[in-house]
């Protein structure tokens, strides 16, 4: 087989990896930087460095964790104000839990705000969470006070907080 | 209320009007306020998880892939590389130059960690003889390595485990790709991960890294 031949071969290879696995690992690259555009840049390097190689990997498993260690490096290295608006660690996270285990307690996560907490607990949670609006931003909408809006934002931290701790 | 914690999310609501080091202090206040910060991002991350995003344009991304493969010629450019640095390592394995050379080399230099995802892949056949000293033991964070001949990386992997490497096929030796390795794990972990790659059967027996 002539090396023209292996490269279309491998080509044919990556085509079929990127489509098969594009979507997931977007997916995966914008809940870990809470960014679109930068999950599309992380990707797309990952591939571009996968068609510069010998190996293709042999499942998505390979993907996925790529893009998990990508997310990780590009946090590593941006500002601190950058990270902390956009609520992601601080602190290197080196002891890695697999990812479908942490996708699933995304999803147990969500499932108890929306099924243990009351109102207006889980309004101001998703006011924070799901819409960025700042504490004064949630008060003025709900017609609440911003030292009650802080109290029930903190009651509902610790409350997730205390379920979920093993 | 505690006054840590609603200190930490007034800051959240504007970390612009707060130094680093004013930020580093209110989030590590306490491990209460760690803890805190550390939910409030798996909370915001859930929240990313749940919610349903544009749906992603697979063709479009793939055109804009190739593209991008095509104007920088990867797979012409690494052909040539291959070529050369195969020939060239071939030379060096028959003449015993390149074991000699990676048994006598002793350097200091800092180990590799994981490095910018912006880094070019910029590894040549003369990095096959350059410095390749043992990693510490005491680096314990992931190590990338970005195209790296699989020769060069294995020969690093063993020497932290302390264990030898064969290849019973050579043509693997000079075989690229990405791999992200975790001193943290296990050997066989470590082996299990490689297998993840078509055409490569890696197996722990004896203390050697067996390639096949």
């Amino acid at each position: 087989m002539n090396s023209e031949t292996d490269m279309l071969e491998q080509k044919e290879i990556l085509e079929k990896l990127f489509r098969q696995n594009y979507s997931e690992m977007i997916h995966l690259a914008s809940v870990l930087l809470g960014d679109d555009e930068e999950a599309a840049d992380v990707v797309q390097d990952i591939f571009l460095k996968m068609a510069d190689s010998d190996l293709m990997p042999k499942n998505d498993w390979y993907l996925l964790t790529a893009v998990r260690n990508a997310c990780l490096n590009r946090i590593r290295q941006m500002r601190l104000h950058e990270q902390v608006k956009r609520l992601l660690p601080i602190e290197a996270e080196t002891d890695l839990q697999p990812i479908e285990k942490q996708l699933e307690r995304f999803d147990d996560i969500a499932a108890y705000v929306d099924e243990q907490l009351e109102e207006p607990h889980r309004s101001i949670f998703h006011l924070r969470f799901d819409n960025d609006l700042t504490i004064a931003e949630i008060a003025r909408q709900l017609h609440l006070n911003p030292n009650t809006t802080y109290k029930y934002l903190t009651q509902s931290i610790q409350k997730i907080r205390q379920h979920f701790k093993h | 209320m505690d006054t840590s914690i609603r200190q930490l999310l007034e800051m959240l609501d504007n970390p612009e009007a707060y130094s680093e080091q004013e930020i580093r202090e209110i989030i590590n206040r306490d491990e209460e306020t760690r803890e805190t910060y550390r939910l409030m991002v798996k909370a915001k991350r859930s929240s990313r998880h749940r919610q349903t995003g544009n749906p992603v344009d697979v063709d479009a991304a793939w055109q804009q892939l190739n593209n991008k493969v095509s104007h920088s010629s990867h797979f012409t450019l690494h052909t040539s590389r291959f070529k050369i640095a195969a020939s060239f390592v071939g030379v060096l394995l028959l003449s015993g130059i390149a074991l000699a050379a990676i048994r006598s080399l002793t350097s200091d230099s800092t180990p590799k960690v994981e490095e910018s995802e912006n880094t070019l892949v910029s590894d040549t056949v003369k990095q096959v003889t350059t410095s390749l000293s043992p990693l510490k033991k005491q680096e314990r964070t992931p190590v990338t390595y970005d195209n790296m001949p699989l020769e060069k990386m294995l020969t690093e992997i063993a020497n932290h485990y302390e264990v030898k490497v064969t290849f019973q096929n050579d043509e693997l030796r000079t075989l690229r790709f990405r791999f992200v390795w975790n001193p943290q794990k296990d050997i066989r972990q470590v082996v299990s991960d490689l297998n993840q790659f078509e055409r490569l059967t890696v197996t722990f027996k004896d203390n050697q890294i067996i390639v096949e």
